[in-house]
């Protein structure tokens, strides 16, 4: 059992990446992930908890320049009831709506969700069908060096990910999508409330005269990493969104997942569900 | 001149069958009670148990000696500390363990000045173990060569229990058509919202004092002394406000002596209280089974027999679990008129956490195949499931083989009321056909009920409750009582029975029942019995206390006592209301008189009911019940989700005393049903508890509660209070198979293993197609 030695709360992000740059820093945000973890064992404190949620300029969801950025610390519950996304990035909000209970998406942060890399991360599978990047944060030559990384490419195994000890994760950014971008998302669990998603797919793509083009096919809790399902999107490029379409795209869906048994469902179980769930993702976005 | 408001006369209501609610219910809602879990007492200890983590071993060695040497331990005790200190059931258990059985086995426990130095000193224990081959099926604790767990419980056999009655060749001889399955329930627990804590104190003349969660105190002492070595007098108990218990506290268990041997050996006050992982791995179970069902009937639709063979994983020790046969039994038997029935049921020790007793108590296991076993006798009869029921359904009077006497029978009247409400037929018929076309989405509609005691169970030497009432010289009353509140709403009951009887209002009464040393003797919160048994003892009391009243006041006004009666506060006259005395100012005066008199009462009420005996031939229970459930369902057959839209509820309760707390028994007690029908279950691999969280263990959420339409079928019992039978334990007991026949009525497919989850009924849909188009080509 370790113990916390430092409690850092700062307002300013120079002062939270500078806390940052000599490592054995735990970065606390809405704790929903941290604490049972820690909790359980599972994992340990450093000497140092940094509460990020005072930082000021993280909290924010705006459209600069034809692209979407969304701070590390807007809550689950902001993401649901931004007007802004609602009308440009309507998954997303889709999504926050699937997500725990009201208390939980309260105190959910984004960037807590991304820096868990659970293959389950129910804002994951959404940004990645938005192709959105995110912006990593350092403390470097006296001053706030950031570098942006694809979502895409920033998990690496089950909680793992490319951040660097010393970077603090401050936001996503991604383009705005066009007038005729439509995408779903649906997740499943044994409950309709208050669940981690058994899996989880999200689909999105041009929609013009019934065919998809720009596909994007993101799948959660099917692999080590919410994985982008590129053969499926190849499916799916360009074809008329017909039953016979759907249906291939679904049965390479099944195909594409690499799923485990656990205490929440079985392989199989998985796999039949990113088959059905593709198929209806697709409906939507068919019927949108 | 117009007459004075307090010339009014008093009309004469009641208070019977209104919408009270729990005079705790606005501390609970705004967070002001304060639970055990909540408790500090000056100079309190915290007492952490270190849990075996393994389901089967030896211990080689335990040093305990760098824990002991950390600042601010106060005590460390081991199996040592407890040796021969044998309680339970058949005593086969210790509080401190000197080998494991189970994963949870309690193998040594600390006392320090906080929970994180005791948390550390755990950290600090090293224990060598050598694993044994475990027992994880009560099949494979059955063979030959199996590890044996209790030296002197050889072939692993724990409890048995049997009943016979009639020849069994010759009805299933006589028998048109037999049904013959194989059931296998699982393991659940109670998911309390407040873990399992106790809190310990001896003072200097050695007694003990516990503050516990128990909802049987005077039991409780006899049980918890020999795990202590102590007299049961030298035992105080004492019963703050409760997160929750639901049967879960109706035994001891091994944090309650640890508790009380780490209080002893300091000092000082100790409290233990379980973490939720610990509630999880560490409390007891509800009690699976294997259920070998066999039932028969007629052409025309006639039970012929039932027969039941049944298995109990017994679990490491016993407690109330493996005694749930007592029950099984009376269901087997009492379901449906049977004329013969054969019971045999053999409890198996395994290396797997042990159950307790469980809302329900046995009937869930067993009404889960009774139920499909009518549904699927009367497809084979082609007989609409209503008729088949209703013709075999018991009458006022009838007599099961057991000798339960069925002085009140609603059974009749709960079907149709439940079967015409939900308009089952045209429904089960309709998606019956339905089941055939294609589409996605499938409705089903699915008929259970059951029986189950409603005038307590006599399986103690008595089934009594005891009460005394005082009345104070301003009106107000106390009732002592020995039933205790673990939330079921015992106490709002009882303000009613008594704001009836005299006439005061609800927030006149207080109950004490908190305190082993004050209130009299009650067999304890079990058998659905409370508001029967501790209802009439309440009456009773209040009865006479009224009585007094009426005589003294008969004497000073010189009108008959007959004449009079007690309203709003006010002696009145019975006949027109008018006021005669303020009752608080007649109080007074039997007090400040030469021949002073106070309003002290006691009542013992003993049911009329029989011992359970050896030969379980016995009127048992003062009264019995019946509860028909129709859950409507959706079923998802690609992602095998099930939403269960609507349950009717046709319930004989008796007659309806709170009905806002008879309300909420039932919603509640479906809500549990539900849980354990959809979704809740222990996943235990080789003993370990996989899921010790409610991330993965699911219990029912807000949003799954169904609509429900509950209808109350009021029986009028001659010997419950008012008219009033028990009711809470049978909403529980119900809802699984009505939900799996439905299921049944809406896919074709029969579920014998609860939970249905999801992919269980997604798996059983797939298959089928499978079998039905061969080898499918898309996957
Ligand atoms: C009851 C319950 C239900 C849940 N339901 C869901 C659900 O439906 N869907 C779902 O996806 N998740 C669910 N979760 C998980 C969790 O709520 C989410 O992952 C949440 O978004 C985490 O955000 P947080 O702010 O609480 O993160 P925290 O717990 O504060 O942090 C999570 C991790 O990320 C790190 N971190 C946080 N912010 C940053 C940052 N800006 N830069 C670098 N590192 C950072 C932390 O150090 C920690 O390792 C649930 C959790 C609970 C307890």
């Amino acid at each position: 059992m370790s113990d916390v030695q430092n409690y850092l709360s700062p307002h300013r992000l120079d002062d939270a990446v500078k806390a940052m740059a000599g490592g054995d820093t735990t970065v606390l945000c809405g704790g929903t992930d941290l604490s049972p973890q820690t909790d359980s064992g599972l994992r340990e404190y450093a000497g140092t908890l940094m509460n990020i949620r005072r930082i000021e300029g993280l909290s924010g969801i705006d459209l600069i320049d034809g692209q979407i950025r969304i701070g590390a610390l807007v809550t689950v519950t902001g993401i649901g009831n931004s007007q802004l996304l609602d009308e440009l990035a309507p998954v997303l909000v889709e999504a926050a709506d699937q997500f725990a209970s009201d208390q939980i998406r309260n105190a959910a942060s984004l960037g807590g969700n991304i820096c868990n890399a659970s293959p389950a991360g129910d804002m994951i599978i959404p940004l990645l069908v938005l192709d959105a990047v995110v912006e990593l944060s350092s403390w470097r030559q006296g001053t706030v060096h950031t570098r942006q990384v694809s979502l895409d490419e920033f998990f690496t195994a089950p909680g793992k990910t490319v951040r660097q000890e010393n970077e603090l994760l401050t936001a996503v950014i991604f383009d705005q999508p066009a007038e005729s971008f439509v995408a779903h998302f649906r997740k499943s669990g044994p409950r309709p409330a208050l669940e981690i998603a058994t899996v989880s797919v999200g689909i999105g793509g041009r929609l013009e005269n019934g065919s998809l083009s720009g596909v994007r096919v993101a799948m959660g809790a099917v692999a080590p990493t919410p994985l982008r399902a590129r053969s499926v999107e190849a499916t799916l490029e360009g074809k008329t969104l017909d039953a016979e379409t759907i249906r291939a795209a679904a049965v390479d869906a099944g195909e594409q997942a690499t799923p485990i048994d656990d205490v929440r469902a079985s392989a199989w179980y998985r796999r039949h569900l990113v088959c059905v769930f593709t198929e209806e993702v697709l409906n939507d976005v068919l019927e949108n | 001149m117009n007459r004075k408001s307090s010339d009014t006369p008093i009309e004469k209501t009641t208070l019977i069958g209104k919408r009270v609610r729990k005079p705790d219910a606005p501390d609970k809602a705004t967070g002001k009670t304060r639970y055990i879990n909540d408790m500090v007492l000056p100079q309190m200890l915290i007492g952490k148990i270190l849990h075996a983590g393994r389901p089967h071993a030896e211990i080689v060695s335990i040093d305990v000696s760098a824990a002991e040497k950390l600042p601010g331990v106060h005590c460390v005790l081991t199996g040592k500390d407890a040796e021969g200190l044998r309680f339970g059931f058949v005593r086969d258990n210790v509080a401190l363990k000197n080998r494991v059985r189970c994963e949870h086995d309690e193998i040594a426990a600390v006392a320090a000045e906080t929970e994180e130095i005791a948390d550390r000193a755990m950290a600090l224990i090293t224990v060598e173990y050598r694993d044994l081959p475990g027992v994880f099926t009560p099949e494979d604790g059955r063979e030959k060569d199996a590890p044996q767990i209790h030296d002197d419980f050889p072939d692993n056999k724990s409890l048995h229990f049997e009943f016979r009655h009639g020849d069994l060749a010759a009805a299933e001889a006589a028998s048109e058509i037999i049904v013959d399955n194989v059931f296998r329930v699982h393991h659940v627990t109670h998911c309390c919202m407040g873990t399992s804590c106790a809190i310990a104190d001896f003072d200097s003349n050695g007694k003990l004092t516990i503050w516990s969660q128990t909802q049987y105190p005077y039991n409780y002492k006899m049980d918890l002394a020999p795990a202590l070595g102590m007299h049961p007098g030298d035992i105080r108990v004492m019963q703050p406000p409760v997160g929750g218990a639901f049967g879960s506290k109706l035994d001891v268990y091994p944090y309650e002596p640890i508790a009380a041997l780490l209080a002893k050996k300091t000092g000082r006050p100790v409290k233990v209280m379980f973490s939720r992982e610990e509630e999880f791995r560490s409390s007891p179970t509800r009690q699976p089974a294997v259920i070998h069902m066999r039932t028969g009937c007629t052409r025309n639709g006639t039970l012929t027999f039932r027969s039941a063979d049944v298995l109990l994983d017994n679990g490491a020790y016993t407690s109330w679990g493996p005694t749930i046969p007592v029950v099984m039994m009376r269901t087997t038997t009492g379901h449906y008129r049977v004329p013969v029935v054969h019971f045999n049921a053999q409890a198996i020790y395994t290396n797997n956490p042990y159950a307790g007793s469980f809302r329900g108590y046995g009937n869930v296991q067993t009404t889960y195949a009774t139920a499909q076993q009518m549904d699927m006798l009367a497809e084979q009869l082609d007989m609409d499931p209503i008729d088949f029921h209703l013709k075999n359904a018991q009458q006022s009077g009838e007599t099961t083989p057991q000798q339960a006497f069925l002085r009140e029978c609603a059974l009749d009247e709960c079907l149709r009321t439940a079967a015409q409400a939900s308009d089952y037929s045209a429904k089960h018929r309709r998606y019956t056909l339905a089941r055939e076309q294609q589409g996605r989405y499938k409705k089903g509609i699915g008929l259970a009920s059951s029986i189950h005691n409603a005038g307590g169970a006599k399986i103690h030497k008595s089934d009594g409750c005891g009460t005394i009432l005082k009345v104070d010289d301003y009106a107000r009353v106390t009732v002592i009582t020995g039933a205790s509140e673990i939330g079921q709403g015992i106490d709002a009951v009882i303000n009613l029975i008594v704001a009836e009887e005299l006439g005061i209002p609800l927030e006149h009464v207080t109950i004490v029942n908190d305190d082993s040393d004050i209130a009299p003797w009650d067999v304890g919160v079990h058998a659905s019995r409370t508001t029967f048994i501790a209802g009439n003892g309440a009456r009773r009391a209040a009865v006479k206390a009224r009585q007094q009243i009426l005589n003294a006041a008969a004497r000073m006004t010189e009108i008959a006592a007959q004449d009079l009666d007690l309203r709003g506060g006010f002696v009145v006259r019975e006949d027109c209301g008018t006021k005669v005395i303020k009752l608080e100012k007649l109080l007074r005066r039997m007090h400040f008189q030469p021949e002073p008199e106070l309003v002290m009462v006691t009542d013992y009420y003993e049911p009329n009911s029989e011992p359970e005996g050896a030969d379980h031939r016995s009127d048992h229970s003062a009264a019995y019940s019946h509860a028909v459930h129709v859950a409507e369902i959706t079923v998802d057959t690609h992602t095998g989700e099930i939403r269960v839209d609507r349950i009717t509820s046709a319930q004989d309760v008796g007659r309806v005393i709170n009905r806002m707390g008879l309300e909420g028994q039932i919603e509640g007690g479906i809500a549990i049903g539900l849980g354990y029908a959809l979704s809740e279950e222990m996943q235990l691999e080789k003993g370990m508890l996989k899921n010790p969280c409610f991330r993965d263990y699911k219990v029912l959420t807000a949003p799954e509660m169904p609509e429900l339409d509950l209808h109350f079928i009021e029986s009028n019992c001659a010997e419950g209070p008012y008219g009033a039978k028990g009711a809470s334990e049978l909403p529980t007991i119900v809802i699984a198979p009505a939900i799996a026949n439905a299921v049944y009525n809406a896919t074709g497919i029969r579920f014998f293993n609860p939970p249905l989850t999801p992919e269980k009924v997604a798996r059983a849909i797939w298959d089928r197609q499978q079998t039905e188009t061969g080898p499918s080509a898309d996957r």
